[in-house]
Formats: C-alpha cells, structure tokens, sequence
C-alpha cells in the first residue's frame, strides 16, 4: 500500500517536472516551424486575401496558385501565363546535386581507404594538408576560383557546380574512420588469398562502407540543392541555373506577388523537407557526431 | 619430424612467403596509395588550398575581372580598403554587430533547448527535429518567407507586435531595423544546428556526478552551472568557434534580404549600407563591380579575421577547458 502511493507519488513529481519543460518544448518548436506554415498559408492565399491586415493566419486552399505558377494556368492579375522553365532548373539541380554527391563518395572513398589502410611515404604530411583546406571558407576562395573557372571556360556549365566541391575534407575524415575500424583480419584473410588493396577495397570494404556513404551522400545531395552564392556567381543562362538562383530570379522579377513567390519557394522546399524527414536520423546524428556545419 | 614441427615448419614457410609478397608489395603498395588520395587531393589543392594562397597574391593587383587584364600596384588596395573605403568602415562594424548579437542569441537559445530535450520523453526526437529544421532548408525560399513576415504593412510580425502595442516597424527598408531582421532570421536558422551540437554534448557528459550532486541537494540551477557548465566546456568552445567563423563571413542573407535595397548601383547593402558586411562588401566589389584584386584584399583581411579567431581559440581551448 505505501509502497504504490509513493510509486504515484513519484509518477506525480515526474509528470509536474515534464509539463512546463513540454510547454516551453512546444512553443520553441512552434516559433521555428512557423514560417513553414506561413509558406504554405501564403502560396494558398490569393492577392487580396494575404494584403489584409491583420493577416489571414489559415490557409485559404487556393491550390490552383500552383498550376499559375508553374504556368498551366493563365495569372489571373494579368491574364498571362508564367513561362519560368521550373523543369529544367529542377533537372539543373538534380544533376549538379546528384554529380556532386557522386563525386565526393568516389573521391573520399579513395582518399579515406588510402590514408587509413595503405602506407606511403609523405602521408603525414598530406593529412595535414587535408587539415590545413578544412579551416578555408568558400567564401574566401571566390574570386580566385572565379578565374580559375573562366580559364579553364567553364563559366555557364554544369562542371563549374560539379568539379569544385567534388573532395569533401568531411567525407575523407568519415570514410578514414571507418576504413580504421574494420577489423584487421578482414584484410589478412583477403591478403592470404592474394588479394591486393583496390580489390580488397571494392568488393569488401567499400560494401561494408554503407552507412557512412549514405551520411555523406546525404549531406552533400541537400547541400547541393541548397547552393546558391557559387551558382549565382557562375551561371548565367537557365540550361545550367539551378532552382534557387531560378527562384531569386522570379523573385526578383516581379516583386509584387508574393502568393506566387511563396508558391515557388515550397515547390523548392518539399523535396529537401521530405529527404530531411526521411532522413533526419542519419543527417542529425551526422552532424552531432562530426559537428560539420555548412 | 613430429607432426607439431611440422606444421610450425608450414606455418613458418606460408609466414615468409607472406612477408616477401608483402615486402614486393610495398612498392606498389606506396603507388597505390598515391593514386587513390589523388583525385581528393587534386580538388582541394586546386579549388581551396592554392586559391587561398593566390589571394595574397592578388590583392596586390589591380585585377578586373571582365577583361582579365592585371597590373602590380603594390600596396595600394590595402591603403584603400584601411585607410580611405568608408563603406568598408561601415562593413566591418556591422559584421561585428551581426556577430556580437547572432552567435551569443543563437548559442543561447540552442543550450536551453539542448537542456530541455536532454532527457527521455515521449516525442523528443520530433521536437529536436522540428527545432533544427531550419538549417537544412533552402536559404532563398526561407529567406523569401521572411521577407513576407517582416512586410511592414501586412507583414505577420508587425501584426504580432501589434497586438501588443508596438507601432509599426519597417523591418528590411529602416537602417534601424534591417540588421536586427537579419539577425532574428540567422538566429531561427541555425539555433538548430546548436542544439543538436550541445544535446550530443550534453549525452557525453558522465551521469554519476550529476545523480551524486541531486543526491546532495543541489538545485537545478546550482547544479547547471556548478557542473554541467563546466563540464561542458570543450563542446561550448568547438560551438562558439563553429559560430565566430560562420557568423563573420556571413553573405547570403545579406545578398538575399538587403542586396536589391540601396542602391543597385552603389552595390546595395540596405538602406544607408546598415546592412553590409565584410562577405558582402567582398562579393559585390568582385561581382558587381568586377574590382578582383580589390576583392582579394578584403578576402585577405576576412581570412586572416578567421584565422586569428581559430588561433585564439585554439590557445583558449588548450588552456581554459575542463578535460575529462
């Protein structure tokens, strides 16, 4: 009988201590995810309804503002179509995402098997060189990548997005510690049978890699699709613009409809939301474990 | 021969010729090691390494980026930039105002939400991702929704404060309230990005001291800052010198909230440049402006900022923090 009372009791004193900790939980949470929410209200407002002040703080399900802005439908202010090529800036990005993700597995798959399982001479010093590239911002690279690129005339194409963020400092130092946590016998039972590094490498090792390349390919696909600064700098036609800079351009365009502007901006988020949510264990756990920040 | 000898004489023999394939092997061995970390290598000394180097090469030009012609001009960009570039002036007192408020807001917040979620419930890992959300989302679609939220007529902020009695504000077109704008939506997009750091941290942490001192009867504000702060120190650091560095060489919420406003001509920056910012001033004097070996210097002064911030850090870390 005491016994179950106090059991209650403590039941109690955890339930007090959790409420106001939900509470403040709660309304944080609310606070970052509204301006999803206000995306969404805005793009299924329509021109009246989102200059009413004060606001309209629910959507109002205008869907057809989807089909104005991908251009099947004429714009009802103007009675014209839209004609924003949306496809190919989604295909630009999905290429230079994709190429890039590519690039990076195959380039930090190399590097970290090397550095962690091979011996050469010098390989101290070229870590440290790995080192040294990680404390540079992109940012202060700009111009003279800028003129490196209009050398080598890759202004205005896809490998200007591509060719540049194919190493990842990150994406070595993972796939380093992983290559260095595979059991050594692994390698001695293949080296009994004669088998040599890049064999062993690719039909063991890299195999076993799965989940570090899946970290990786997912850091470097939304960091893709989120690019924006470089792309800007170096595209200037919509066969290589990717969605964002073609987002900023319709922005920019016409800066007098926002319903329109928001419904551009979801199109550009969903597929990033999704990836995130269907991954957000790998992609949160990545950075808690590697602490990389983009 | 007794069988035992025997099969050490096997083992022995079968351990030699391993060695000797492995000593023929050594040679390749080194080749092969090259030729795998060269295509990562190539890439990064081509795109960061010598790009970083060839700045301060740069800076000494007059370099103009459209018709690719140079000229050695000495020390005359930095006498410029240091001593005459008012807007450079303007440039380097807002980066320090948009540090000084962004990285103590956005940590703060992250450390009390970390705190918040570092223990089992119902729906902590929804929570932890609703919060860090944000982060990975695309910058000009969640920038373009700010925009709407801090329209000053319709706007749903201005709607907010005034429900509670504060007149309307002009968020992005005010000197006085364009950076303040910025700073709230740098602070919703990477608070995130603290918390998860901190909350990965705070897991690392030993529960015995913790459970000894609510033994002790310690409140939990004593026991927060009398061992969970402390002992949180290495993660604080790494978080703090992630967000410096972010945080100063911010550019593209300023090219995306205040590069239209101010004049085009003039490179934009918001009204009166209350919105320009090292990275900023940097990209415009290069891409609007075409001015690359004036750009390169500000990149110069940007990457020594950094560089000097790693350096104090790195000194403050190996001294002043609590190691397990």
């Amino acid at each position: 009988m005491r016994l179950g009372s106090s059991v209650s009791a403590r039941l109690r004193v955890r339930i007090l201590e959790l409420v106001p900790r939900y509470a403040i939980l709660v309304l944080l949470a609310a606070l970052f995810v509204f301006p999803f929410y206000w995306m969404l209200v805005i793009s299924l407002g329509t021109l009246q309804s989102v200059f009413v002040f004060p606001p309209i703080l629910y959507p109002l399900w205008h869907w057809e503002n989807f089909a104005v802005a991908v251009g099947l439908q004429a714009d009802p202010q103007t009675g014209q179509f839209l004609q924003i090529p949306w496809p190919r800036y989604f295909l630009n990005t999905v290429i230079v995402a994709g190429g890039t993700t590519a690039l990076v597995l195959v380039t930090s798959v190399l590097a970290g098997y090397a550095f962690a399982s091979m011996p050469f001479p010098g390989k101290g010093v070229v870590f440290l060189v790995v080192l040294a590239v990680y404390m540079v911002p992109a940012e202060v690279t700009l111009v003279p990548n800028f003129i490196i690129l209009a050398n080598l005339h890759w202004i205005d194409s896809f490998q200007a997005q591509i060719v540049p963020f194919g190493a990842s400092v990150f994406g070595i130092f993972l796939m380093r510690q992983f290559f260095l946590g595979l059991p050594n016998d692994l390698w001695e039972a293949a080296q009994l049978d004669g088998t040599g590094h890049l064999r062993f490498l690719w039909s063991i090792a890299a195999p076993l890699a799965r989940a570090p390349m899946i970290t990786i390919a997912l850091f470097h696909f939304v960091a893709g699709w989120n690019a924006f600064l470089w792309p800007l700098i170096v595209t200037n036609s919509d066969a290589y613009r990717p969605v964002q800079v073609g987002l900023q351009n319709f922005s920019y365009a016409d800066a007098t409809n926002p319903v329109l502007h928001a419904a551009g901006s979801l199109m550009v988020t969903l597929p990033i939301l999704i990836i995130f949510l269907l991954a957000q264990r790998q992609i949160v756990g990545g950075i808690a474990a590697s602490g990389i920040r983009g | 021969m007794d069988p035992t000898t025997a099969s050490s004489y096997a083992a022995s023999t079968a351990a030699r010729a391993l060695q000797a394939r492995r000593r023929g092997r050594a040679g390749r061995d080194a080749v092969s090691g090259y030729l795998l970390i060269s295509p990562a290598m190539v890439l990064l000394i081509v795109f960061v390494l010598l790009p970083a180097l060839w700045i301060f090469w740069l800076s000494f030009q007059r370099w103009d980026l459209i018709s690719g012609t140079s000229d050695y001009i000495g020390t005359a960009n930095y006498e410029r930039l240091l001593l005459r570039d008012d807007v450079f002036r303007k440039a380097v007192l807002q980066t320090v105002y948009f540090v000084v408020v962004t990285v103590p807001v956005s940590m703060g917040l992250g450390l009390f939400a970390a705190v918040l979620l570092n223990r089992s419930m119902p729906f902590r890992d929804l929570l932890r991702t609703l919060i860090f959300t944000p982060y990975v989302m695309p910058i000009v679609s969640t920038a373009l929704i700010f925009s709407f939220i801090y329209h000053p007529d319709v706007g749903v902020l201005n709607a907010a404060l005034n429900a509670v009695g504060v007149p309307k504000i002009d968020w992005l077109d005010s000197p006085r309230f364009v950076m303040p704008a910025i700073i709230l939506y740098s602070v919703w997009q990477h608070t995130g990005y603290n918390a998860v750091i901190f909350l990965a941290g705070l897991a690392n942490l030993p529960p015995e001291l913790d459970e000894a001192a609510r033994v002790d009867g310690a409140r939990t504000w004593s026991r927060f800052w009398r061992l969970t702060w402390p002992l949180l120190s290495p993660t604080t650091y790494f978080v703090l010198l992630i967000n410096l560095i972010g945080s100063f060489k911010v550019v593209q919420p300023i090219l995306i909230f205040a590069g239209g406003v101010g004049g085009a001509t003039s490179g934009g920056g918001g009204p009166d440049k209350a919105a320009e910012t090292i990275g900023y001033y940097l990209y415009v004097q290069a891409f609007s402006f075409f001015h690359a070996g004036y750009a390169a210097a500000i990149s110069v002064v940007l990457f020594l900022i950094i560089l000097a911030i790693t350096g104090l850090q790195m000194g403050v870390f190996s001294r002043r923090v609590f190691y397990r």
